[in-house]
């Protein structure tokens, strides 16, 4: 147990030497390391990757909802309804506008706050007490985040509204439940609840810039801003692109904080892609349909990511 | 590389004294930390009015208040109908308390001085019965009311149990599988580890219908599911969420793949010549070796799996349901009810806030470490 008390030097990787696969003895190391590998991939396979196929026969199908007793073979019409059905357009293409105008919004919110706030914790030297404060909101639902934002920015009720007006600030209130309210609103609330977790990812970019880097461009006299575009930015390419893979992934299945602004009843203005295809497979029953429309959404949002993770991947090593 | 990484303790120790800096980066660092303060004060803004609005009773939430109201003096020419529709009064209640026969009935449009006549109530015990109801009043429907066949205790508890079953059960399989992933030599490592990656680009909105038809045709197999409030239905949908919470991510298994490499391979063996097994090894050595990647996990999911909204929401009965779903059920119930629905989404959040407040250092040093791996 001595043995354990030794902390292993920091950043050693063990490079041993490759097991052969041939020998009994590399074969039975195989063997065991699967032992415990197995556990944990059994449920994330079937819970996470054999949904993916499950749905597969589904999509081919009329199936109106769960257990539902009569299904039909229908071939690709679920497939070809994005483009000839009037019906799911006109469902289907206000929320992907809506959708679309959020994530990009949101989007910027990660650069505004996440990066803003990075850049400025390394200046003034890491304070744990601002990291509590800003990482706070990170506690916080989305769904309570959706109620906030009514809390603050409801037309007649907000209280953000009301201190507005009564500064001088603001002359018609905002309304959170119209168009234009839920598509500017929204992404500030969410900035703001994601921005101690964007402001972590580019921080620890920054951490990884060697040190005598910055101090030399310093004693050579180079000003903020070419510290910025030439050191910092050239070297945090993997931050940037993990904070752009888990915002682009995030936003485009934002869901808890429309349900708490009553897009699953009563505000079709908060209709976003995720509760379309929500409201599809558990309230309208036309679960092919939704299933179908979510995977032709959210596929080729998947190849992004995977090309995105290579691409940080190969800039990490 | 490695050796000149910066770490969060050298940049603080890095902070020189303000005397001893230049006049320009003094100027920007007091920049800096004006911006902060300020947008510390925009994120703290809104956790403080939510708490005021808990008070603030929804007849006279069309003004601004910025402080605790004052509790509003008794208006006895208040209609009952209206006291019911925002304030969520129990008329039942009242009737026991204020010794209104049972059989009787209120009109909706009778006034409070009204009803002191027909009865024969001193106004002071109908005053002191209402003391208070104002302000009150959502945190006591939301304390002991009910909302879809559950009340708000049960479902923190739920909530609580399925967080904390689900992390143990989580960090135990994920060191597991580091462990049989470290130091990815092999192709079939790899592979699995490529896997696992898939996670953080698969939406659950994408799975969750498949999925809750695997979970369908899994339930059938149990004759007990079909009965409404049985126990064996109770407990087969909170073991859904939490097998859907243990399966894995990419973040438990890039921070212990990482974590079990870095672990020289020299310990297992002198481990396994002093006669250790492979179980004994993971349980003495690595795991308390683990201490800082655990922590890591724990601090990042732990906020997850208490927020947890969809799959709740999806797979539990509302009279078996977690604290998110309950409080979206009894938003709905209440809908012209604002007091009760900002008591209860304040009440959802100050649990796990003072869990933060308490292990901030944790939180702050996790999170880093954490996203460091990514």
């Amino acid at each position: 147990m001595q043995v354990a008390a030794t902390k292993p030097p920091s950043g050693v990787t063990f490079q041993g030497p490759t097991v052969p696969k041939t020998t009994a003895l590399g074969r039975r190391r195989i063997l065991e390391d699967w032992k415990f590998i197995l556990p944990q991939l059994f449920f994330f396979v079937i819970l996470n990757i054999v949904p993916l196929f499950v749905a597969i026969p589904i999509l081919l199908t009329d199936m109106s909802q769960f257990n539902d007793p009569l299904v039909n073979y229908v071939g690709l019409r679920n497939f070809v309804a994005l483009f000839t059905d009037r019906a799911v357009q006109e469902d289907y293409l206000p929320a992907f506008q809506r959708t679309i105008i959020f994530v990009a919004l949101n989007y910027t919110t990660v650069y505004i706050f996440g990066l803003t706030l990075a850049l400025l914790m390394y200046e003034i030297g890491f304070r744990g007490g601002f990291f509590t404060v800003i990482y706070l909101p990170l506690m916080v639902s989305g769904l309570a985040v959706g109620y906030m934002a009514s809390m603050l920015f409801a037309k007649e009720t907000g209280s953000a509204n009301l201190l507005l007006m009564r500064l001088g600030l603001l002359k018609e209130p905002i309304n959170i439940y119209t168009a234009t309210g839920t598509a500017l609103l929204l992404p500030l609330m969410v900035g703001w609840r994601y921005a101690g977790y964007n402001m972590a990812i580019f921080l620890s970019g920054l951490l990884s810039i060697p040190k005598e880097t910055i101090e030399s461009a310093v004693v050579d006299g180079a000003s903020y801003w070419q510290r910025l575009t030439r050191i910092y930015f050239p070297q945090m390419w993997p931050s940037f692109i993990l904070a752009t893979t888990m915002c682009l992934i995030g936003s485009w299945a934002v869901f808890d904080e429309l349900v708490a602004l009553g897009a699953l009843y009563v505000n079709p203005n908060a209709r976003f892609l995720s509760v379309l295809f929500f409201i599809y497979g558990f309230q309208v029953e036309r679960l092919s349909m939704g299933m179908t429309l979510a995977l032709e959404t959210f596929l080729p949002l998947m190849l992004v990511g995977i090309a995105l993770q290579r691409l940080q991947r190969r800039l990490q090593y | 590389m490695t050796s000149q990484v910066q770490t969060l303790e050298a940049l603080q120790a890095q902070r020189t004294s303000i005397w001893t800096l230049s006049k320009r980066r003094l100027a920007l660092r007091i920049f800096g930390i004006a911006v902060m303060l300020i947008y510390s004060a925009f994120t703290i803004f809104p956790f403080y009015i939510l708490f005021v609005r808990t008070f603030v009773a929804t007849a006279d939430a069309g003004e601004l208040h910025l402080w605790l109201p004052k509790a509003r003096p008794v208006d006895m020419n208040t209609e009952v109908g209206n006291l019911s529709v925002f304030y969520n009064l129990d008329l039942k209640e009242m009737k026991q308390a204020l010794g209104i026969p049972k059989g009787k009935f209120l009109g909706a449009r009778e006034t409070l001085a009204e009803i002191a006549k027909k009865y024969n109530i001193p106004e002071e015990r109908i005053k002191s019965y209402f003391e208070g109801f104002y302000l009150f009043n959502g945190w006591q429907t939301l304390l002991f009311g009910q909302a879809g066949g559950s009340n708000f205790w049960a479902a923190l508890i739920r909530t609580i149990l399925i967080a904390f079953v689900s992390l143990g059960i989580l960090i135990v399989l994920s060191i597991l599988t580091g462990y049989g992933l470290a130091g990815l030599r092999r192709r079939d490592q790899m592979y699995v580890y490529n896997l696992y990656l898939l996670q953080m680009v698969i939406p659950a909105m994408l799975i969750i219908l498949p999925q809750y038809q695997m979970f369908q045709w899994f339930f059938k197999l149990f004759p007990g599911y079909d009965v409404q409030n049985s126990f064996m239905r109770h407990a087969l949908q909170l073991l859904a969420v939490i097998l859907i919470n243990i399966k894995g991510t990419a973040l438990s298994t890039m921070i212990f793949v990482s974590a079990i490499s870095g672990i020289p391979r020299d310990l297992e063996e002198s481990a396994m010549l002093d006669g250790a097994g492979r179980w004994q090894y993971i349980r003495h050595i690595l795991f308390p070796l683990l201490k800082v990647p655990i922590v890591s996990l724990t601090v990042i999911q732990l906020p997850l799996f208490y927020n947890q909204f969809l799959e709740p929401y999806v797979y539990l009965d509302p009279a078996n349901t977690t604290l998110l779903p309950f409080i979206a059920n009894t938003a709905g119930q209440f809908s012209t009810n604002f007091q009760v629905i900002y008591s209860g989404v304040f009440a959802s959040i100050l649990p796990l806030l003072v869990v933060y407040l308490i292990f901030r250092r944790f939180f702050v040093e996790g999170v880093m470490a954490g996203a460091i791996k990514g």
